[in-house]
């Protein structure tokens, strides 16, 4: 048995406020030993669920472009966003998957503001289904910050 | 590095404080945001025949800022609202020149025996929450109630015209240069910023930039005893400082209590008696969009100083990271529901 990631950054963590700190001159050496610390219990929690949110996220960027490529009139809009619709995570890397995050944000935003410039019901409808994208995207992401911090 | 620091500060301490030498000594860093190195230190001299030593802070600009504030516009806005009586240190000495400590700086009073509320404590106030609420937000009422060109402060950056715009160009240039990945969400923002402006402002007023919980000094006693970190300082719509203030990032957890202090409503009524102007609920409402979206362009610079190897102070890594999260989720939200 060897310790997961998250395991090392937590204990870690928690070795640097009650073990490091402490010794440290107080003011910016003890402050900046807290934010440390804090950012390796954030790496933990990211480090379980990264992979999980981009890939979750470019699939629904990849389902909403199938549903709402009908609903685009502008050709040159409407083919990229088919095309992306039929790309896929090929390997679960956070880089990678992060490269395929940033090239369906573009057309995201792409999309929206196409569908900003429609007054229809069809495209309140679709800016809602990509606001719905978006929430879902920064609600997964949120980070909590220890009790004990 | 602390000895050549303290030497160089205490030639050029002297001939402003007009003795032949001042002795430095305790130099340290302590906290100060990722946009100037911050230091206390004692000044030890001797003048007329009387021993003097004076507690003061060093604020140096880093070797790259996260925003490009202006040191000359923080100095100039304590010379100014110290004049006027609000609580703010005394300003010392401002020092444009790169000869003296590598980087401009100023130096100014420490106020001692008091401590800063950390915006990652859900009740750093604790019993003197109300008091301290009172004041933060009848002193934010007297920044806006000050007249820019009275206080010698009507040359700011800041637009007298249409200035909701002036701010919203200025954070979208930011964001523009420094985001690292698409910004959906910030560029939604923008746009319904755009496209929904602001009914102009009552009055144009310094506004402070970053009045916030976490950025002044309070006593044991409860008192507020300085309001910091102007560099952002400018003009504009005083509802600016106010939606600042009262964004939930700065609420401890709690946003009916902005700042971890008085209820929301009760300090918008501090405010508005304290100021004299009234809050329109439109305008709020477009203000406290506002508030995210400048929130957000100033962690996406954290995040860009940090991965550029720029300014790798952590306090960057969590301002460009937890931060952003948060701002990114409350515009979501806020956004996202005006759709619904």
């Amino acid at each position: 048995m060897k310790p997961d990631i998250d395991t090392i950054l937590n204990l870690s963590a928690a070795e640097i406020m009650s073990t490091l700190a402490p010794v440290l001159p107080t003011g910016y050496a003890q402050g900046t030993a807290s934010i440390i610390s804090m950012l390796m219990m954030f790496s933990a929690q990211e480090h379980e669920r990264g992979a999980d949110i981009r890939h979750t996220e470019n699939q629904n960027m990849r389902v909403l472009f199938a549903k709402l490529a009908a609903d685009v009139s502008d050709a040159g809009l409407r083919t990229k966003i088919e095309i992306a619709a039929k790309t896929k995570d090929e390997t679960f890397g956070i880089s990678a998957l992060n490269a395929a995050n940033y090239e369906l944000k573009r057309l995201l935003i792409a999309l929206q503001i196409y569908f900003e410039s429609e007054n229809n019901e069809s495209s309140q409808n679709a800016r809602r289904e990509i606001w719905k994208i978006l929430k879902a995207g920064a609600d997964a992401r949120v980070l909590s910050i220890p009790a004990s911090a | 590095m602390s000895d050549a620091l303290s030497e160089k500060l205490g030639h050029y301490l002297a001939p402003k404080f007009d003795v032949d030498h001042v002795a430095i000594t305790d130099l340290a860093r302590i906290p100060g945001g990722a946009s100037r190195e911050t230091y206390r230190f004692r000044a030890a001299y001797t003048k007329d025949g009387t021993p003097i030593t004076r507690a003061l802070i060093l604020r140096r600009d880093p070797p790259a800022s996260l925003i490009d504030t202006d040191r000359t516009t923080e100095f100039r806005a304590y010379h100014a609202f110290f004049a006027l009586g609000l609580p703010v240190p005394e300003p010392i000495a401002l020092e444009l020149s790169e000869a003296v400590l590598e980087r401009p700086f100023f130096i100014m009073e420490e106020i001692t025996d008091c401590q800063v509320g950390s915006i990652l404590v859900p009740d750093p106030y604790g019993a003197l929450r109300q008091s301290i609420g009172e004041q933060l937000f009848e002193c934010l009422g007297r920044i806006a109630a000050a007249d820019p060109d009275k206080i010698g402060l009507g040359d700011l950056e800041g637009a007298r015209e249409n200035c909701w715009r002036f701010e919203v160009d200025r954070w979208e240039r930011e964001i523009i240069e420094d985001e690292r990945e698409p910004q959906v969400i910030a560029h939604a923002a923008i746009r319904w910023l755009k496209k929904n402006p602001p009914p102009p402002p009552q009055k144009i007023s310094v506004v402070h930039g970053d009045y916030r919980s976490g950025n002044f000094l309070y006593d044991s006693k409860g008192n507020i005893r300085a309001i910091l970190d102007w560099e952002m300082a400018h003009l504009g719509d005083p509802l600016e400082d106010l939606a600042w203030a009262l964004d939930p990032l700065w609420a401890h957890g709690n946003p009916a209590f902005p700042a971890g202090t008085i209820a929301r409503d009760e300090a918008i009524a501090r405010w508005q008696a304290a100021s004299g102007l009234t809050v329109d609920a439109a305008a709020f409402a477009w203000w406290e969009m506002f508030a995210s979206l400048k929130g957000l362009a100033i962690w996406i610079s954290a995040a860009r100083e940090y991965c550029d190897g720029r300014n790798t102070d952590p306090v960057n890594a969590f301002s460009g990271w937890y931060c952003q999260v948060f701002h990114n989720r409350l515009l979501a939200e806020r956004l996202s529901a005006l759709e619904s």
